[in-house]
């Protein structure tokens, strides 16, 4: 039970657990020292300004305004409206820091967040839900967000001013002091009591929050189908289940949580009668003065203050921990393991599988020995039936997955000793699912290669097929694309795709249905241009269409995860 | 504002008991020092020992009881606070499912999933928060002045001045505020817009090596975010010193003020500690201030974005209670279509008429209109003019949803969801038995395949199915279609990843269920199986009749099938 992540939502809050958490947000924090130092000075002396306050007024009291001394109450007032100056100052200061400290600190550990996403594995995204990971970078960072922003100056302050009550009030009165330090083991107890059910609930809260936003982002992008199918009732009635569940949690953290100003107060005034009761009989033994049990009073409103902060705060933080845990459970997934050399010199583009074997689950096998070769400049053309294995030598060749067995070489060098993006960065792909940015149509194909020119950019699109219907756009390539390629057709989509390919110029090039959603008298047109494009490079294409495939100068045929036919597309043809 | 406050009219019972029970806490918490001057004055300057345990038993008892109000107060809160979120949640899906496609245009995917999430919660918080804690302080200063003016009206007419100076003021910095975290909210928006389209397209952004390109896109929106978050709380966090130095100043004045009246015998010690008690009272709870408004200021600003979802006009179908079988002949006549928000019209007065039962093949160059057609049939979008009608009525004079019903609809991308295969099928129909699920996916030739994966039917696949190959996916959304035993089917060009014996099976076991088809497709060998061809340009049918006809006379259907590499009727490479 060391590790994160596993509750199960009446799990009692793990100690252990939860100071690994807040010591991490803290390594974040000390990032930033120096203001951190300067914020915790400005809170020692506003805590200190928070007690002379009371202190000097009790004193006004006392010894002046009773006694009508008019000169000394004048200084003494002098004396308080400095204390409420600095006072409003200081607290200022430290707020001003703190939200900086606290919103850097909140915006590092996203970006560290999503630099992980980065680096974990394809595979770790294939089966979740966009929406549930989106939730963990905005609805659980912005739980951090808003604990940071306040607890951290109210923790600080409340323990300065606890331990400031506590002097002051011994130095009054030792045996008033006792009184009220009764109230520290009850109120522990019935923290912990609200705690232990609060902390669990707080998680649970996060998760079905999770689960919801996860719901949403697919309901939302897959819409179309809801319509035509007509499911609306049915999407409705799923989100609501989950909406119910969210409320039931979120019902008991904030009801519990909603105990603790109550807890404090029901002490806070108790508490008040007490000191009142045993300081009023004090006086009249004459053990204790009027004033001294106004001042006491107000001490102790401003002991129980801090403590109620405290335990507030306490609970903030579990809220916090609960975002938290999530963030971190994300960072603690291994990475993809991206050893090898990053820096390669230019491939020639000679291609070998050596008896590779993969299977995305243990148990079944998606391709068995598969071996082939490609030189430098060859096409080598994939066909076989859907589900023969051909987008996963596109994965195992792109290193989206790594091999189970067997070798891929390139010019040689096994990949493993390359580095993922070091490969990858000499290809270029057309991949099945056409993705576009919500961007202008320039940007979306400057995609392939980021330092082009507008010009460069231009000359690919027109290759590619594309520079007619982009100029028929409204904007033409000023036109803003959605993300969800509304307003342009998928088979323009892939003529997009096809022009940033184009544009990255690439040793080798990976066409995995690149042309499937385009007619093929435009795609006559561009063959033209794919044929100069892969003229000297070496590249693999999946296709199902005959022109396409006779130029190949290989064949594969796969079935079934093994290669039936490999050679020129007579052979192959001739091997049925 | 009106749809989200509506909301919270069913609970204005539930609303005023809470805060009933928020004023008796507070009530005793603003007697309490009137008991404790009484005890002063009474019992330790009287000297009299019952009076004093007299008012001290009761101040203790008035503490418990207001706990207990305290703690009833938060169950109810809590319940309300959730409920309310969970309302809203309800009204915006509902709202959002109600959405026409064009209406989809109005809000991006990831605002959309801010809003519903976040946005709630902030809302529900502000809620919560005003039914707990946030009227306790304004009330606790109002009542905090009567209840000085009462005992020392003079003394306390300081307060009047100071405190309706706060109250504009914080009713100024909110309004400010929430200008403010609006724009923090959509900046919030852009984190989730650049996260997700991260996840949609991470094999493309792992394939063009555009991590670090992508971090810097989420940099910036992170930095964006994090900038306006910093200011607006800095503005919020100048709140409490301002409030505090002018009420600190009302109390040196108090003071001062209450030396004179004493001297002039007009006022008591016990009526000087009582004032000064309720002023440091009110400056206890300013602290709080910088929450208030910030959690109003927040609130308001996440209303206003979740009101503009809600405020969507429904788009108005004409009520239809008749339903209509979609049986017949399918005719579109004279049908000119503009895509919401497009400029130049996507059909021109097209006019075509597929009988029933038969299937009708729909060629045309990328981007011709074709998807366009499709989607007017089962009125996801309505036609500008003209008249799309099944069996001689009019689909505009039919349920949508009864229409829908009676058609299947394969898209071009096919869109599957997170959970089973065997649920992915039966979304089509939800009520569908073991045997037709197994019936359409026989029929969609996948059946054999997914009895090859482990777990079968009962696999499961992750969003948008991306452990299955291209074919696999099609042919997958090709069975949750069938299995609807539709009366018309749309394929919208969703067999391009099949190989033709493959699709020419799925054709036949299609036939045979006798329902009206338009297939979509860039392949010949798919429009030659079909009764009658379409062939489409730029909006308008060129061309139609069977394929022996087109290949004769049309000389765009020639060059098509040339570009197939067929001059007459050879197969082509890739499957049998």
């Amino acid at each position: 039970m060391k590790h994160p992540g596993h509750n199960n939502g009446d799990v009692k809050p793990q100690i252990g657990n939860m100071s690994l958490t807040l010591k991490r947000i803290g390594h974040y924090l000390l990032k930033r020292k120096g203001k951190l130092l300067l914020t915790m000075v400005m809170v020692a002396l506003s805590s200190l300004l928070a007690l002379a306050g009371p202190f000097l007024t009790g004193k006004a009291i006392d010894d002046y305004i009773a006694s009508g001394d008019e000169r000394g109450l004048i200084g003494l007032l002098a004396g308080l409206a400095l204390v409420y100056i600095g006072y409003s100052a200081v607290s200022f200061l430290q707020n001003y820091w703190m939200v900086e400290i606290a919103q850097k600190t909140v915006y590092e550990l996203r970006d560290d967040l999503f630099r992980h996403f980065h680096k974990l594995p394809i595979s770790f995204f294939d089966k979740r839900r966009h929406g549930e990971l989106m939730s963990r970078v905005t609805n659980d960072i912005d739980n951090i967000s808003s604990t940071l922003n306040s607890s951290i100056i109210q923790i600080a302050s409340g323990l300065l001013t606890l331990a400031g009550s506590i002097a002051v009030m011994l130095y009054l009165s030792p045996l008033l002091t006792a009184v009220t330090l009764l109230i520290i083991p009850l109120m522990f107890y019935g923290m912990k009591w609200i705690t232990s059910r609060t902390g669990p609930k707080f998680k649970e809260q996060q998760r079905h929050l999770g689960d919801l936003n996860g719901f949403i982002e697919e309901a939302i992008s897959s819409r179309h189908i809801v319509k035509m199918f007509s499911r609306e009732e049915e999407m409705i009635h799923e989100f609501m289940e989950k909406n119910e569940r969210l409320r039931e949690a979120g019902y008991m953290a904030q009801a519990y949580s909603g105990f603790i100003p109550k807890l404090m107060n029901v002490l806070n005034n108790t508490g008040f009668a007490v000191i009142a009761l045993v300081g009023g009989i004090l006086a009249l033994n004459g053990q204790a003065t009027v004033g001294t049990i106004v001042i006491f009073t107000e001490y102790a409103r401003q002991f129980t203050r801090p403590l109620n902060d405290l335990a507030n705060q306490y609970n903030t933080m579990l809220s916090a921990v609960a975002g938290a845990e999530r963030v971190f459970d994300i960072m603690d997934t291994d990475e993809a393991v991206d050893r090898g050399e990053g820096k390669i010199p230019p491939l020639a583009g000679e291609v070998t599988f050596d008896n590779v074997s993969f299977s995305y689950d243990t148990d079944k096998k998606i391709l068995s020995n598969v071996s082939f070769h490609a030189s430098p400049g060859d096409m080598i053309a994939l066909i076989g039936p859907t589900g023969s294995g051909k987008t996963t030598i596109m994965n195992l060749l792109a290193r989206f997955y790594e091999p189970n067995e067997g070798r891929i070489l390139f010019d040689g060098i096994n990949s493993r000793e390359i580095s993922g993006n070091a490969l990858r960065s000499q290809m270029g792909f057309v991949l099945q699912d056409t993705v576009l940015f919500e961007e202008t149509v320039m940007e979306n194909i400057r995609y392939g290669r980021l330092d082009a020119t507008d010009e460069e950019v231009i000359e690919a699109a027109r290759q590619a097929n594309a520079h007619s219907f982009i100029e028929r756009m409204p904007e033409g390539y000023q036109s803003m694309l959605r993300q969800d390629g509304s307003g342009i057709s998928q088979g323009q989509r892939q003529l997009l795709a096809i022009a940033r390919a184009i544009l990255a110029d690439p040793v080798l090039l990976i066409l995995d249905e690149a042309t499937s959603s385009i007619d093929t008298i435009t795609e006559l047109h561009i063959q033209e241009a794919l044929g100069r494009l892969m003229k000297g490079r070496t590249s693999f294409v999946i296709a199902h269409r005959l022109n396409t495939i006779r130029r190949a100068d290989q064949v594969i045929r796969l079935k079934n995860g093994c290669i039936e036919a490999i050679g020129s597309y007579e052979e192959v043809a001739a091997a049925q | 504002m009106n749809h989200v406050w509506a909301l919270l009219v069913p609970y204005r019972l539930r609303m005023a008991a809470a805060w009933g029970l928020m004023l008796l806490e507070l009530a005793v918490e603003l007697v309490l020092p009137i008991l404790m001057a009484k005890m002063i004055d009474d019992g330790i300057v009287a000297g009299e020992v019952n009076s004093i345990l007299f008012w001290g038993s009761i101040m203790i008892g008035l503490s418990l009881f207001s706990f207990a109000a305290g703690i009833t107060n938060s169950f109810i809160a809590a319940r309300i606070g959730q409920n309310y979120g969970f309302d809203i949640r309800k009204k915006l899906i509902e709202k959002v499912q109600s959405f026409s496609f064009g209406q989809y245009g109005h809000f991006d995917t990831s605002t959309l999933i801010t809003r519903m999430t976040n946005d709630v919660t902030q809302l529900q918080n502000a809620v919560f928060m005003s039914l707990r804690i946030m009227l306790r302080a304004p009330l606790m200063i109002i009542f905090g002045t009567a209840m000085a003016l009462f005992v020392h009206f003079k003394l306390a007419l300081v307060l009047l001045v100071t405190v309706p100076f706060m109250t504009f003021f914080m009713l100024f910095m909110m309004r400010r505020g929430a200008g403010m975290f609006r724009r923090v909210q959509i900046k919030l928006d852009k984190v989730n817009s650049v996260m997700r389209e991260n996840l949609t397209g991470i094999r493309l952004i792992r394939a063009f090596v555009r991590s670090r390109y992508e971090t810097s896109r989420f940099e910036r929106a992170g930095k964006a975010l994090m900038e306006d978050t910093i200011g607006v709380i800095r503005t919020f966090e100048s709140i409490v010193p301002i409030l505090m130095l002018v009420m600190n100043g009302g109390l040196l004045f108090i003071l001062w003020l209450g030396f004179m009246e004493m001297q002039n015998g007009t006022a008591t010690t016990g009526e000087i500690v009582a004032v000064i008690n309720y002023a440091a009272r009110i400056i206890i709870s300013l602290s709080i201030f910088t929450f208030i408004t910030l959690a109003f200021a927040r609130g308001k600003a996440s209303a206003v974005r979740i009101n503009e979802v809600l405020a969507v006009d429904q788009e108005q179908l004409p009520a239809v209670t008749e339903s209509y079988p979609a049986e017949g002949d399918l005719f579109l006549e004279n049908v000119t279509f503009t895509y919401p928000g497009g400029k130049t019209p996507v059909l021109h007065s097209l006019s075509m008429r597929v009988e029933r039962g038969s299937i009708a093949a729909i060629l045309g160059e990328t981007g011709s209109g074709k998807s366009a057609l499709l989607s007017l049939i089962p009125r996801l979008y309505e036609p500008s003019e003209g008249r799309v009608a099944i069996g001689g009525r009019d689909v505009s004079q039919m349920d949508v949803r009864q229409l829908r019903r009676q058609i299947g609809f394969v898209p071009q991308e096919s869109h599957l969801f997170t959970g089973s295969i065997i649920d992915n099928i039966r979304w089509g129909k939800k009520d569908a038995t073991d045997e037709e699920v197994v019936e359409a996916a026989q029929k969609a030739q996948i059946h054999d395949t997914v009895l090859s994966l482990p777990d079968g039917y009962n696999t499961v696949i992750g969003q948008k199915g991306v452990t299955l190959s291209g074919g696999q996916k099609q042919r997958l959304s090709i069975a949750r279609a069938l299995v609807r035993q539709p009366d018309i089917l749309l394929l919208d060009d969703s067999t391009s990843a099949l190989d033709v014996k493959t699709e020419a099976a799925l054709i036949n076991a299609i036939t045979s269920q006798n329902c009206t088809v338009l297939i979509v497709t860039q392949k010949v060998s798919t429009a030659e199986q079909a009764d009658c061809i379409f062939m489409i340009e730029d909006g308008q049918i060129a061309a139609s009749g069977t394929h022996r006809e087109l290949a004769r006379k049309n000389s765009l259907y020639r060059r098509l099938l040339e570009s197939q590499g067929r001059g007459g009727g050879i197969h082509e490479a890739s499957g049998s």
